[in-house]
């Protein structure tokens, strides 16, 4: 599971990887914060609103 | 008086006895028949199975709560059901085995006024040859005993690798039908996780093997999501975790047979292919208990109450049709058996109308495809409106089912865990609303994309620790418990 280098048309090829931006994003606290509360909303408001 | 008697203690069946407690008078009787002494909070087991949590972390003892909240408790496997009692009574009753130390092999029999099936799965371990967890071949996470013998085994492995030896590890479903791929991917995330900590990547091949017919399908026919100005499939979102985290996939197989050596599979081009594996982690099948159905006569009737697959039928539309016909309104919303109006199915135990996957068949007709997966939070859903039906039923002499919540008119949320830590750990989080794609309602995408999310991040791994305690305790029914949404 080493990162090889880039094999052409192997299935891995195709897929998107993140690079250093969406990587820091990820990680950034203060971002994940705010998606911390995001998140738990949409999924508070899945919840309550699914059932009668 | 009435009495009320709720099969199974796990999400379902312990949400629907704690509500049911609360919405009732004293004077009605509420029992709860669980094989098993503890409750456990599932989706954690993952981490037992990677070493970050123990068991005695993921489970509580069912006893004391249930003695707390006044619910009797019978330590006991159902063993059948006789809805209209039998040649000397015609109250409606269940017979149980006991599983207690103290009790085990007895039997008694139950009355009812209503039954709540809430058994959950079986692990049909046996439908693979080899795949049991007692044989040896394969490990499991189903349960906190197997995740904890998991983690021993997986640590032999991890030495192996810190003394040179590459090792081939193998995480997926393991059977052509199986569904929960959510649990397995997060397994195979955290396994990657772990290694990559270690620094053994150059020691260790590790596969995703899965009978998807794409990638991050996880049995519900995927999901499309907004993500950086772009409308996605989850096939995207899957494939790019599995490879940032250096793992090789291999989709559309049905595991046939382990040997502790190699793996055997077949695919929908109608190929078998074989793996060499050093330690796997497959997801069986899943089926009914095997609850038996007697009728006054004592006659089996077990057919005409559950599905062949030994799941319970419930008001959902059971024709069978081709999946372009499949229908949002083939789904249940009440859960009640339509032969016998007194008794309801809840959770993973009710019988689904069809997968909500595609079917797809291989060359040699065999079906590789996920069956229809039912989370933690459906099954608290399902398990809470049917105990408010009853209770209406109940204490108002009502009819008429007022509470519905039909998996195609209700969301899910399944964060998949990709390493621990607060500052350290990520977790992929997807919402999907509704469960069951609606097509009428959204005809693009089939449901709605602003609470339809795939992410990945530190936020998730927050949100996995958070519903961990607060379901663990909601389910120990401490001070206001009921405020927790399900």
């Amino acid at each position: 599971m080493k990162a090889e280098k880039f094999v052409p048309y192997s299935e891995v090829s195709f897929a998107t990887v993140p690079d250093k931006s969406t990587k820091f994003w990820r990680r950034f606290w203060l971002w994940q914060l705010y998606r911390f509360v995001v998140l738990n909303l949409k999924m508070m408001r899945i919840v309550v609103g699914g059932h009668s | 008086m009435a009495k009320v008697v709720v099969l199974g203690a796990g999400v379902s069946g312990h949400t629907a006895a704690l509500t049911l407690k609360r919405k009732l008078e004293a004077k009605h009787e509420i029992i709860v028949v669980s094989p098993n002494s503890k409750y456990q909070w599932i989706p954690s087991n993952i981490w037992v199975g990677i070493g970050r949590m123990k068991s005695k972390e993921v489970t509580f003892e069912l006893a004391p709560v249930y003695k707390k909240k006044h619910i009797q408790f019978h330590q006991a496997k159902a063993v059948s059901i006789h809805p209209e009692g039998d040649t000397s009574s015609d109250e409606s009753f269940i017979s149980i085995e006991y599983t207690s130390k103290e009790q085990s092999g007895q039997t008694e029999k139950i009355s009812y006024d209503y039954l709540i099936n809430a058994t959950g799965p079986k692990l049909n371990f046996s439908a693979t040859e080899g795949l049991s967890p007692e044989e040896g071949h394969c490990n499991s996470v189903c349960t906190f005993g197997h995740a904890e013998k998991t983690w021993e085994n997986l640590q032999q492995v991890f030495k192996k690798m810190e003394s040179g030896e590459k090792q081939t590890i193998v995480i997926g479903t393991g059977h052509a039908m199986a569904t929960c791929q959510g649990a397995a991917f997060e397994y195979v995330l955290n396994i990657a996780f772990e290694i990559r900590k270690r620094k053994l990547e150059s020691f260790c091949d590790l596969i995703w093997l899965t009978n998807e017919y794409e990638v991050g399908d996880f049995g519900m026919g995927g999901a499309f999501v907004k993500r950086n100005g772009y409308i996605t499939s989850t096939t995207v979102f899957a494939e790019s975790i599995l490879a940032e985290y250096g793992i090789r996939w291999i989709k559309r197989a049905g595991v046939s047979k382990l040997d502790g050596k190699k793996i055997y599979f077949d695919n929908l081009e109608g190929e078998s292919h074989e793996i060499a594996y050093d330690f796997s982690m497959l997801i069986p099948s899943f089926s009914g208990v095997g609850l038996k159905t007697y009728d006054k006569s004592g006659e089996d009737i077990t057919n005409t109450v559950f599905a062949p697959n030994g799941f319970m039928k419930v008001d959902a539309d059971y024709t069978a049709k081709p999946y372009e016909e499949w229908d949002a309104e083939d789904w249940p919303s009440i859960y009640q058996n339509p032969t016998y109006n007194n008794m309801y199915a809840a959770g993973i135990a009710f019988a689904p109308p069809h997968a909500i996957s595609k079917p797809m068949k291989s060359k040699t007709g065999k079906m590789i495809s996920p069956t229809p997966p039912r989370t933690g939070m459906p099954s608290g859903v399902i398990g809470k409106v049917v105990a408010l039906n009853i209770a209406d039923r109940i204490t108002n002499q009502s009819k008429e089912h007022k509470h519905r919540a039909s998996m195609a008119k209700m969301g899910a949320a399944c964060v998949v865990s990709a390493g621990f830590g607060m500052g350290k750990g990520m977790a992929a989080t997807m919402t999907v609303f509704p469960i069951v794609q609606n097509w009428k309602k959204y005809p693009r995408w089939g449901r709605d994309l602003g609470y339809t999310v795939g992410e990945a991040g530190l936020a998730g791994h927050w949100i996995k620790l958070l519903l961990h305690y607060l379901f663990l305790y909601k389910a120990k029914a401490k001070p206001f418990w009921w405020l927790i949404p399900e």
